[in-house]
């Protein structure tokens, strides 16, 4: 089969069939509603079969795209044992053994060859790439809606989906209160009833239908623009999931303020893009070509071009567009006699594209400073959080930075391994103290996404692409099992919990997977582990790989390790709390059972994959490692340095596999773990230190941790308040300021009218008038004196009248005739 | 006389709905409802006659693809002055007519509810409709101005006589601050009118500014006029729009750089004039303070209208009259025209944010959604320092033109969204609205909808003009596009924030809470058209650009192609070089 043909096709219909799923059951259930009929809640089943049918679909062809086009025609190659090769390699100083390692590698070798013996960079994976739809075109400039599939894309197709799935059958168990006249307990009316009203079980398949076409649309996006319409809808879709129970003031809140923090991240999106499509005038990821049979390069190829042995190096239109800018910022050695590395020509505006793209990934991904808004996102239903906020929407931030990798300078590297380190650490203490079941998770799932942050800003790509697909098994795992202890016990909070894993045991035996997943359990320098082990400890090796390298960022060489400690506390904090012991709330406990199958069914599956995810499957040289080191983003394998830092060194992740770093990192990782895990089964399991207690003495901390180090307070006071008075101020200022100068305006206008009535109109014109007025009205009065009545009179006035006429007329007369 | 000519066609279509008020006024004693049904009939009749220009084959044409103006015609109405009804349509004018002439439907449809007076309502609002149509199909300045102040009239009254307790107040303030508007124009239009002199043009410029018909004719006219060597005080000064533009366009004429006060040129003040008066009616900070109180006094249907069409005529006079006739003004306030943009973007959203009122919150929306048309017209781009590349200008062009109609389509609907539940409860305080979800929930997801149309979400029409402004604006100056970016924060925090307090929550907490009963079928048949209206725009933006971005390229680059021209003249003007400017920049 021709992958360039099948595979957009395949993947473009699993990507499609949500999005039919959602108008089906849209017109199923709005169209007859705007008639005026409600559809019963047999039929609102009907759309949950829809919705779960549609994504199996999805699976099924994400799965027949990755084994029966991707893999046949993309033999993996093992590259599970770098550390050797590159050992050997170091050893022979020759190519042959890297030319075994990888495909790539071989091409590489090839090209090298011109290169006269130096070090080749990785060249681009195996992609395909291609237009489906043109939203616009200006003249070079379009927009489109296109595709980009490499064995990332075909991976995350097979994750998203499948997890999608398994949330979908859980949810059809989960939501069967919506099945119903639902009564909330959580909303009291003004009047003192509960909340009664029709349930809505659709509607939140609907929506999940929505979200899956969203998040595959991210994964399979070919271009900026179009990650960027996914990326909105992706998060239009959690505000609508987040504020499911629309009635409850807290969940509209939580779904304002996890899109209103998205868009703050979008900000700087914007901003990034902005640079890119005015520097590089393209969106494009991978190469195409026009209607005239030219090469249009994508971004990809723009910055690391093959003459340029896949480095990354600013194309000419962003020094000139950098020079447009700021030409003071691309200095004086931007000349040719400079030396090369104080070279900042465009250097600034990739930095700036960087950042900016990874703002938009901090917001998605709550990394700090934009962490805020996930833990209230547990406002949702579990569902939602186990499918949003673990394995698809929260890990869009990643995989954009994972997909936008080449396009990174080690200096934005830098910033992004710093985010991820603050944002691990933050969140591992405050899931410390909370006893929220899920929060505890949300808090969990944001460390990890530190951690893979990490590790990409580290230069560990396949390291975090691989935590982020362990992570989202695990993590959905776990979310779905602390729904079905919260379907049972009807409480979110672990104080009500204990001793539940009589009553539940797959839920309790599946969380322990989980749990064990996730902090990474697995025997010491060994292959032999759960799937967290294989990831967590990649990470960690190449944090030691990196610290190594660059002695003034050793915290960053630290944190993880710290991590981990914390990590297996808190996780197993939470895992005895609810189920080892006694039970705290006897009646809940009473009234708990284990969930029903359609729910365990996908808990099972899940607990498989968060175990064996990270195996390599028998017989084959199948693994996730190896996929992803088939999608490794051009010229990101070799160790690069910093240009406006020039002491930056981001090292070759192979070489993270070497056993001097291997050793130490994975007893680290092992040590830490371990004793985290050790800590929290002397507190939780023996009591033989009493939390409370620790808690008194701990106030402060405790308190601080409590409090979510007052972040959400910091916000409010220094973004949102000002916000608010500076919106106050404008609006005042319309009617106070700008109204007041057009009344006054207007005031003037008529008092300076007045002015000139009264000295114009009613003195001088209308004086005039009136005077002219109340002459003739006197003459008249006078003149009514020589009415008398006296025939006499009347008979001298004609005497006098005529003679005097007579006399006028002679004198004018004369006068005509004399001139 | 058939309607395959432009002459009546085009007539028709602007005079049909004047018409029908007059036949409606003289009409004897008619039910109430049968004067709204004959009026609604009327409009849909316009609507069909503007569709009909899209179909083949059905009077006359418009091509889509073709960027000159199509189906000219100009007629001797006062020849003493050179005045003529010259009309014609071209790819910007064109989707403003079908949208006013759309929006007119369910505007009218909207209006049922009004019950005082309605013989005089239907009157003037057909005369409103056919104000509104002439000024963008009016290619003669004097006729646009006449169908400029005839559609200002019956909006008066509209507002003043039907309008809500504050409605006197608010409709003089509508009318005298447009009225300032249309004075600074008129100005303008004298500077401009008594300044040209259509011997300058030659022949083929003649032609193509539909002065004569063709070359033959222009020798003709030529040997009838004074000769311009012998006698060039005899100006054959014109009121013709292209014929000026042509003028203001072609580099070795200066008809227009007269230095006419405190050393700038009769353009720059003619720019300028224009321009002010322009985003009066847009309207952009700090002129905008007659909207919110317009609109929250005006009737639901006014509103719409107010909202969807007359806002886009001061966008349509920027992109017509100032930027072509004015180019060189144009380049110098380049800057200005975007400040004055962005300027509106950030402080309509934040005056949104602050608003109790609904009415008034959309309204501010408005200021901030218009902020981006007069932004996208403004980002000239196409400068030395991008090699003259007019890509991402035409970009920025386009995507105001876009937004302009998807605007028109978004605020319309907010605001019958807002009328309709005003009808029922009679309040706008957004404090006291909530859980309306419940009630009407066909209603509540019709207008969530429309409003995150608004708020720009991808797939519904705000999103492409918003992006496409957003992402030209980087390439002409970095610090505005950075300003117009964060407005899309502010943007989804006023909007979710009203979606928050209106439509979800418990329970409602206002008054008369018993009359919230579900959408009726007329008020359903107004809203679904928008709605879906917003997601074929937002999913398939070329079913509109096809039309207009021939016409709006087309001016782009021959503004683009004067650039160096105006660069030149600039380092003339400024000897100490480019440097300073890129400072004050």
């Amino acid at each position: 089969m021709d992958p360039a043909h099948y595979l957009p096709l395949l993947l473009g219909a699993a990507w499609l069939v949500p999005l039919v799923s959602f108008v089906i059951i849209w017109v199923g259930y709005s169209l007859p509603q705007m008639a005026g009929k409600r559809a019963s809640y047999r039929t609102s089943k009907l759309g949950a079969y829809v919705a779960t049918g549609s994504i199996v679909l999805s699976v099924v062809l994400s799965f027949f795209a990755m084994f029966g086009v991707w893999l046949p025609s993309n033999p993996l190659v093992d590259a599970t044992h770098h550390g050797e090769v590159l050992e050997e390699q170091h050893a022979e100083d020759g190519h042959a053994a890297a030319q075994a390692s990888s495909p790539f590698k071989m091409v590489a070798a090839e090209s090298e060859s011109h290169a006269a013996g130096e070090h080749a960079n990785n060249p681009p994976p195996k992609y395909y790439s291609g237009e489906w739809y043109n939203l616009c075109t200006f003249g070079k400039l379009k927009l489109s809606i296109g595709y980009y599939i490499d064995a990332l894309t075909v991976g995350m197709f097979c994750m998203v989906s499948l997890i999608a799935s398994c949330v979908h059958f859980y949810a059809m168990g989960y939501m069967h209160d919506e099945l119903h006249d639902f009564t909330d307990p959580e909303v009291t009316l003004s009047n003192g009833e509960q909340l009664k009203r029709p349930g809505r079980y659709h509607r939140f398949f609907q929506y999940l239908s929505l979200f899956s076409f969203s998040m595959l649309g991210v994964v399979i996006a070919g271009n900026m623009a179009m990650v960027f319409v996914f990326w909105e809808l992706v998060g239009i879709c959690s505000y609508f999931l987040i504020g499911f129970y629309i009635e409850r003031h807290s969940a509209s809140t939580a779904a304002n303020k996890a899109f209103i923090v998205n868009r703050v991240g979008d900000f700087g999106m914007l901003i990034g893009m902005m640079a890119l499509w005015s520097s590089l005038g393209t969106f494009t990821f991978g190469d195409a070509t026009d209607e005239h049979g030219n090469e249009v390069k994508g971004v990809f190829s723009q910055l690391r071009t093959e003459q340029n042995d896949y480095q990354l190096a600013p194309a000419d239109s962003m020094v000139e567009e950098q020079t447009r800018i700021a030409p003071h910022s691309v200095g004086e050695s931007a000349s040719a006699d400079g030396p090369a590395e104080y070279n900042t020509a465009g250097q600034w505006l990739l930095l700036i594209a960087g950042v900016g793209i990874f703002c938009g990934c901090v917001g998605k991904s709550a990394q700090f400073p934009l962490h805020v808004w996930l833990p209230d996102a547990m406002e949702g239903p579990t569902p939602v959080s186990a499918l949003v906020h673990s394995a698809t929407m929260v890990a869009a931030g990643v995989y954009l930075v994972g997909r936008f990798y080449p396009v990174f300078s080690p200096e934005v590297l830098l910033v992004i391994a710093y985010i991820g380190c603050i944002t691990l650490f933050i969140a591992a203490t405050i899931a410390i103290t909370a006893v929220d079941i899920k929060r505890v998770l949300a808090y969990s799932t944001v460390s990890q996404l530190g951690y893979m942050m990490l590790a990409l800003g580290l230069g560990g790509w396949v390291a975090g692409m691989f935590h982020l697909i362990t992570h989202a098994f695990f993590k959905s795992l776990l979310f779905l099992c602390s729904g079905s202890v919260i379907h049972a016990v009807h409480s979110n909070d672990m104080t009500d919990m204990g001793g539940l894993r009589k009553k539940m045991p797959i839920t309790a035996y599946t969380m322990l997977a989980g749990c064990l997943a996730i902090i990474g359990a697995g025997i010491p320098l060994s292959t032999i582990g759960f799937s967290g082990y294989y990831s967590k400890d990649a990470i960690i090796e190449q944090a030691f790989s990196f610290g190594s390298a660059n002695p003034k960022h050793i915290i960053l060489q630290w944190a993880p390790v710290v991590g981990a400690a914390i990590t297996a506390f808190y996780m197993f904090r939470l895992w005895y709390m609810t189920f080892a012991g006694k039970p705290r709330d006897q009646h809940r406990y009473d009234h708990a059972h284990e969930s029903p199958r359609v729910m365990t069914g996908p808990l099972v599956l899940l607990a498989v994959f968060a175990i064996g995810v990270g195996w390599t499957l028998p017989g084959t040289n199948l693994n996730v490692t190896n996929l992803l080191e088939q999608a490794r983003p051009v010229g990101t394998l070799e160790t690069t340095h910093g240009t406006l830092l020039p002491d930056l060194v981001v090292p070759n992740e192979h070489e993270s596999h070497l056993d001097k770093f291997r050793v130490p990192a994975g007893i680290a990782a092992f040590g830490t773990a371990a004793s985290g895990l050790l800590l929290a089964t002397i507190i939780y399991l023996w009591n033989l230190l009493n939390p409370d207690e620790l808690k008194q003495s701990f106030r402060p901390l405790h308190n601080w941790l409590w409090n979510k180090w007052w972040f959400d307070e910091l916000y409010d006071y220094v973004f949102v308040k000002p916000t608010l008075v500076l919106s106050g101020w404008m609006a005042k200022c319309d009617l106070k300021f700008i109204d007041s100068i057009l009344h006054g305006a207007a005031a003037l206008c008529r008092g300076g009218s007045q002015v000139v009535d009264k000295l114009f109109d009613q003195t001088m014109v209308d004086g005039t008038v009136n005077t002219f007025a109340r002459g003739t009205w006197d003459f008249g009065l006078w003149l009514r004196k020589i009415q008398t009545g006296r025939l006499r009179q009347y008979v001298l006035f004609i005497v006098v009248g005529t003679v005097l006429l007579f006399v006028a007329i002679t004198f004018v007369q004369g006068y005509l005739t004399a001139s | 006389m058939t309607l395959s000519e432009p002459v009546v066609y085009l007539s028709l279509l602007v005079f049909l709905p004047a018409l029908a008020a007059l036949v409606l006024a003289l009409l004897p004693k008619v039910t109430d409802d049968a004067l709204k049904l004959i009026t609604l009939a009327v409009t849909i009749m316009v609507f069909l006659l503007s569709l009909g220009l899209m179909r083949q084959g059905v009077g006359i044409d418009f091509q889509a693809g073709v960027a000159e103006m199509q189906n000219a015609f100009s007629v001797d109405w006062i020849p003493s002055f050179g005045i003529q009804y010259f009309m014609a349509i071209d790819g910007i004018s064109f989707p403003l007519v079908v949208l006013t002439a759309f929006l007119c439907v369910p505007a009218m449809a909207a209006s049922w509810p009004i019950n005082k007076h309605v013989k005089a309502y239907c009157i003037l609002f057909l005369l409103l409709e056919t104000g509104m149509l002439g000024v963008f199909l009016a290619l003669d300045f004097f006729l646009f101005y006449v169908f400029w102040e005839v559609m200002l009239l019956p909006m008066y009254f509209l507002i003043g006589v039907w309008g809500g307790p504050r409605r006197e107040y608010a409709a003089i303030k509508f009318f005298l601050y447009t009225l300032v508007g249309s004075v600074l124009m008129l100005i303008a239009i004298l500077m401009l009118y008594f300044n040209s002199d259509l011997r300058a043009l030659d022949n083929d410029q003649l032609v193509a500014a539909h002065v004569v018909e063709s070359v033959e004719a222009a020798r003709d006219w030529r040997s009838s006029v004074p000769d311009l060597s012998a006698e060039p005080d005899r100006m054959q000064n014109t009121f013709n729009i292209l014929a000026l533009q042509q003028m203001g366009q072609d580099p070795d004429l200066d008809l227009f750089d007269d230095e006419a006060l405190f050393g700038k040129s009769i353009q720059w003040w003619a720019f300028l004039l224009l321009f002010v008066g322009f985003v009066i009616k847009v309207p952009s900070v700090p002129f905008h303070t007659w909207l919110p109180d317009a609109h929250v006094e005006a009737p639901t249907p006014i509103s719409m209208i107010l909202a969807g069409i007359l806002l886009k005529m001061g966008g349509y006079g920027i992109i017509r009259i100032c930027y072509p006739i004015c180019p060189g003004a144009g380049y110098d306030l380049a800057y200005f025209v975007c400040f004055v943009g962005v300027s509106s973007m950030v402080y309509g959203a934040f005056a949104a944010l602050a608003q109790k009122d609904f009415k008034r919150m959309v309204a501010y929306s408005s200021v901030s959604h218009m902020g981006y048309v007069v932004l996208g017209f403004g980002v000239w781009s196409a400068v030395a320092g991008t090699s003259y590349n007019a890509d991402y200008w035409k970009m920025g062009a386009n995507g105001a033109m876009f937004q302009m109609i998807a605007h028109g389509i978004s605020s319309a609907g907010m605001f019958f969204m807002v009328g309709v539940i005003y009808d029922r409860v009679h309040h706008r305080d957004l404090d006291k609205f909530g859980g309306l979800f419940a009630k009407m929930p066909v209603y509540s997801g019709l207008a969530i909808g429309i409003f995150f149309a608004g708020l720009g979400l991808p797939g519904l029409c705000g999103f492409i003009g918003e992006v496409l402004v957003v992402l030209s604006v980087w390439k002409y100056s970095v610090v505005l596009a950075v300003i117009s970016a964060a407005v899309v924060i502010l943007t989804a925090g006023y909007i979710l924030w009203t979606i928050q307090r209106v439509y979800l929550g418990a329970e409602y907490k206002g008054p008369h809470g018993d009359a919230l009963t579900p959408i009726s079928m007329r008020e359903l048949a107004i809203a679904v058209p928008l709605l879906v209206l917003a997601v074929v725009f937002g999913v398939y933006p070329n079913c509109v650009l096809r039309y207009m971005q021939p016409s709006v390229d087309r001016q782009v680059e021959q503004l683009a192609e004067l650039t160096p021209l105006f660069e030149q003249r600039e380092s003339d003007a400024n000897p100490l070089g480019d440097d300073e400017q890129m400072a004050a920049r």
